[in-house]
Parts: C-alpha cells; structure tokens; sequence
C-alpha cells in the first residue's frame, strides 16, 4: 500500500521523512560494507526481478490471485541491508516515475516497507529459521506484509483520514489475507529457486542471538500494534489524565514524547550497565 | 513497452529542460510543500497551483492531457478515500485530499518528464544522498524494461503451452524462480561487461554543469509564486 502525497498530515510526513533519511543512509554504509563490487550489478538487477515478478499472478483459492510483493524474498536472498536498499530505490522510483506514493510521503513509505518491513522479514527469518525454514519464511513474507499495510492505515488514521469501523476492518481482514497470500507465494518461489542452484539462497543464520531476535521481533509488532490503537483511540491518554491534551501544539507534544523516549532510554541503559557489572562482579 | 514516453519527454530541449535538475528538484520540494500544509477551504490557492503547473506544462512544450493521464494513476486510491470523506460529511476536505494527491503526482511528474534520469540523481548525490542507492536506482531503471519484458515473454510462453488449462500455483512459482535465475546470470553477465569496459568500483559522472543565474532566477521564481498564492489566497 503506497501512500500518496495529500494524505498525510504535516507533522506525519515530516517525522517519517527525518526518521527514515538517517536510517536509509545507514542502511546504505552496512550494504555497501557487506557488498563486493560484482554484486552491485545484482542488486539493480534484483530489483528490476521484483518489479517483474509483481506481473506474474498466482492463483490463491478458487477465483483469487495475487501477486509477490516481495520485499521477503529479497531479505532472505540478498540480506537485510541490501533488500532494504533495493525496496527504497524501487520505491523512489516508483513515486517519481509511476506515480505509485508521493515524494513527501517517501520517508513514510520507506519506513513502512523498505525499513519496518524488512526489519520484520529478517527477525521472523532469523528466529524461526533453524526450526522450520518453510514456516520461517512464510512467517517471514506474512509479516512483513502486514506490518506494512498496518503501519501505513495507522498513519493515515492518525493524519485524519476519516473512517468508519466497517472500513477499517474490512481492511484490516484484506491485509490478513494478503499477507497469508504473501507468505504462500514466497515460500513457492523460494523452494523454486533453490530447486535451479541452492546456493542462491543463503541459509538463515546461526541461532546464536535468538533471544535477542525474538525481543527485537516482538517490539517491532507491539510498535504496530500501539500505532494501530494510537490511531483508533487517540484520545486514550487524554481520558487518562483527565484534561485536553489538544490545547498544547504539536510540537510540545512531540518534545513530550522525545523526552519521554529519552527518560525510558536512559532507564534502560541504567539498568543494562548495573545488570552487567553484578554479572562481571 | 519498450521505451516509456517519460524518456521521450525528457530528452526536450525547452527552457524548462535545460534548467539545473537541482533547482528543479528543489522547486518541486517547495511546491509539494506548501501544496500539503494549504487549508482545505482555501479553494482558490488550488485553482492556482494548477494554473502554475499548466504554465509550466506548456513552457515545457508537453502534451498536458498526456501528463494528466498518467497523473490520474492516484485517482482510484485518492477518490476512494475521497468518498470516505464526502460520506462522513466534510466535503471541502474530500475535494482537497482527490485535488491535493493528483496535482502533487503531477508536479513530481513534471520534474521527470523535464528531466532525465541520470540529470536528477546526480542532483540527489551532489545532496549527500549515498552513492550506493543511487548506484541502485540507475541500475534497477536500466533493468526495469529487460526483464519485465522477459517475464512477459516467459508468460506468453506458457500460455501458449496451455498454462491457463493446467497452470496453478506450482507453475506461477516455477516462473518466478526461471525469472530469478535468469536476472541472476544477467547480472553476472552485466558485471563482466562492465570489468571489460574498466570499470573499478566507481562510475565517473560527467562534470556537472554549473548551476547558472537562469537557475537560481527559476528557483526563486517558483519559491516567490508557491509562497505568495499560500499566503493570500
């Protein structure tokens, strides 16, 4: 789900935009550090496959078909960074020259697919892999699929596009199929591929860090679940304190919350160091 | 399929093709903007916006139903989220959210259709953007054609072998696994050619051409416009 330009309200689009540069430049370094030169070719290429393969509709059930989104498929072929890297070039292009998303909306679209969406194809990867490499990569496509679309219909809610009950969960139902369709076609093309030469496909990694996997998994989709229900219920922190919070602009809002971020880091990087000390003590 | 009109369009030889892609990059910036923060009752400021783009549609010597066209592209998904709006009751916002998303396609569209590709990412590297993906980008645009046609061919020919009696899931997934295979050893292909030709790590890009008086007056232009239509209107 592209988002276009007009949607998304100010403070959306910009946010996403200074998140998202910063985290694609980093992406770019770790690809570029990971990348020899003969696979800067395969990348382009690779992502020229993507906008291919999204022509080729599988048949999913009696009378629907879909198509690869494909965003798993690139994780579990070419690595994190560099699929990261291919979706957003993809996507660049795709909103300057077919007009699929806008170009102030990029950071949010970048964020929803090329960052979020990877983020969730590789931890679901690299949790499950070593147990069940089909089941890991099907988890790997469904959800990096709906965390997409998820994301992106909490963004629109929250911008103020309005919606009613019946839609949002027609959607939501849409998105759950889509993204067991997507789990489907990535597992086929997936075995398909290592049928032609096995080592195109890189095994999951070893499970050396799957807690660590597992946490960074189950943060990533309390983010989407928050941003869902921050969406629906906006007023939930309102109701709580008991006074409007509306009356402050958006930017106090946004410090509040930034302060409020850096206050739990702080927590949390406290604790990290008190608990390392006992264990080395 | 073969060559997108895009390509065509942006090998022009108007004013407007001839200014720096950074100014224009930027201009479109401006413009997109100022087009997003625009209250949905300031109706008129809309009107203007499109009398701007249509100015620079016709200094640009573009066919502007064409361009118009292929901006439409946003209208399925803007109008119906168009008619989500009208049906809660806020009409101007409707017609803000259908007008808001496809003169904003259009303006993007007008910065391709002036500019060509290598034009417009050597202005996002000569902004700090990292090589690698525009390294990314000009190789995914240069394919993109390649091996959709490739896999239009691969489905052609399995119609012709009787896939829609016979064809399922398990066909659709052998395609897509020819189709990788054959990207593969294309870019494997790509990369020796490239070594034959000396290429060392790095594409040398033409020196850019310097960034004119024309330019800046073009820029400034396009700022003053955008910025006084937002304030008055």
């Amino acid at each position: 789900m592209h988002i276009p330009d007009g949607f998304l309200s100010t403070p959306v689009w910009a946010t996403l935009d200074v998140v998202s540069a910063p985290a694609v430049a980093w992406v770019a370094r770790r690809a570029q550090r990971d990348t020899q030169d003969h696979r800067i070719p395969l990348l382009g290429v690779m992502g020229a496959f993507v906008f291919a393969a999204q022509m080729v509709n599988f048949p999913v059930g009696p009378g629907t078909s879909g198509h690869l989104v494909g965003g798993a498929l690139l994780t579990v072929v070419l690595g994190p960074a560099a699929a990261s890297l291919v979706l957003t070039a993809i996507l660049v292009l795709q909103a300057l020259i077919f007009q699929d998303g806008g170009v102030l909306a990029l950071g949010a679209n970048v964020f929803n697919m090329a960052l979020a969406g990877v983020a969730a194809a590789y931890l679901s990867y690299r949790l499950w892999g070593q147990a069940s490499r089909s089941g890991a990569i099907f988890a790997a496509g469904a959800l990096s699929v709906m965390t997409s679309a998820c994301l992106a219909l909490g963004q629109l809610l929250i911008s103020g596009v309005p919606m009613t009950g019946g839609v949002f969960w027609a959607s939501l139902g849409l998105f759950v199929v889509s993204a067991l369709m997507e789990g489907a076609i990535t597992v086929g093309a997936v075995r398909a591929i290592e049928r032609l030469n096995p080592a195109w496909v890189a095994g999951p990694q070893p499970a050396s860090s799957r807690t660590v996997a597992g946490v960074a998994l189950a943060a990533l989709l309390l983010v989407v679940l928050g941003t869902l229900i921050a969406s629906v219920a906006p007023d939930g922190i309102q109701r709580l304190t008991g006074q409007g919070v509306d009356s402050t602009s958006w930017p106090q809002r946004t410090m509040g919350g930034l302060a409020g971020i850096a206050m739990i880091f702080a927590l949390c990087y406290l604790g990290g160091k008190l608990k390392s000390r006992r264990r080395s003590a | 399929m073969h060559h997108l009109v895009i390509d065509r369009w942006s090998r022009g030889s108007s004013s407007l093709h001839q200014r720096d892609p950074r100014a224009k990059l930027a201009a479109l910036l401006v413009f997109l903007i100022v087009l997003s923060t625009t209250r949905p009752a300031a109706q008129w400021a809309f009107a203007a916006y499109a009398i701007m783009l249509i100015i620079a549609v016709h200094s640009a010597r573009l066919p502007i139903l064409g361009l118009a066209g292929r901006a439409a592209l946003v209208l399925p998904f803007s109008a119906t989220f168009a008619l989500l709006t009208w049906w809660s009751g806020d009409t101007l916002r409707a017609l803000a959210l259908a007008e808001k998303s496809f003169l904003s396609g259009m303006a993007a569209l007008l910065l391709v259709a002036t500019t060509p590709l290598t034009g417009w990412t050597a202005a996002l590297e000569s902004w700090r953007a990292p090589r690698m993906l525009i390294l990314v980008i000009q190789f995914v645009y240069r394919y993109l054609f390649v091996i959709a046609e490739q896999a239009q061919r691969m489905r052609w020919a399995a119609v012709c072998r009787g896939s829609h009696k016979t064809g399922g899931f398990r066909l659709a997934t052998g395609l897509v696994g020819v189709l990788f295979a054959r990207s593969w050893q294309r870019a494997d292909g790509i990369y020796h050619a490239m070594l034959a030709r000396g290429f060392r790590g790095r594409f040398v890009p033409a020196a850019p051409a310097p960034f004119r008086a024309a330019d800046a007056l073009f820029f400034s232009a396009c700022l003053a416009g955008c910025l006084a239509v937002r304030i008055l209107l």
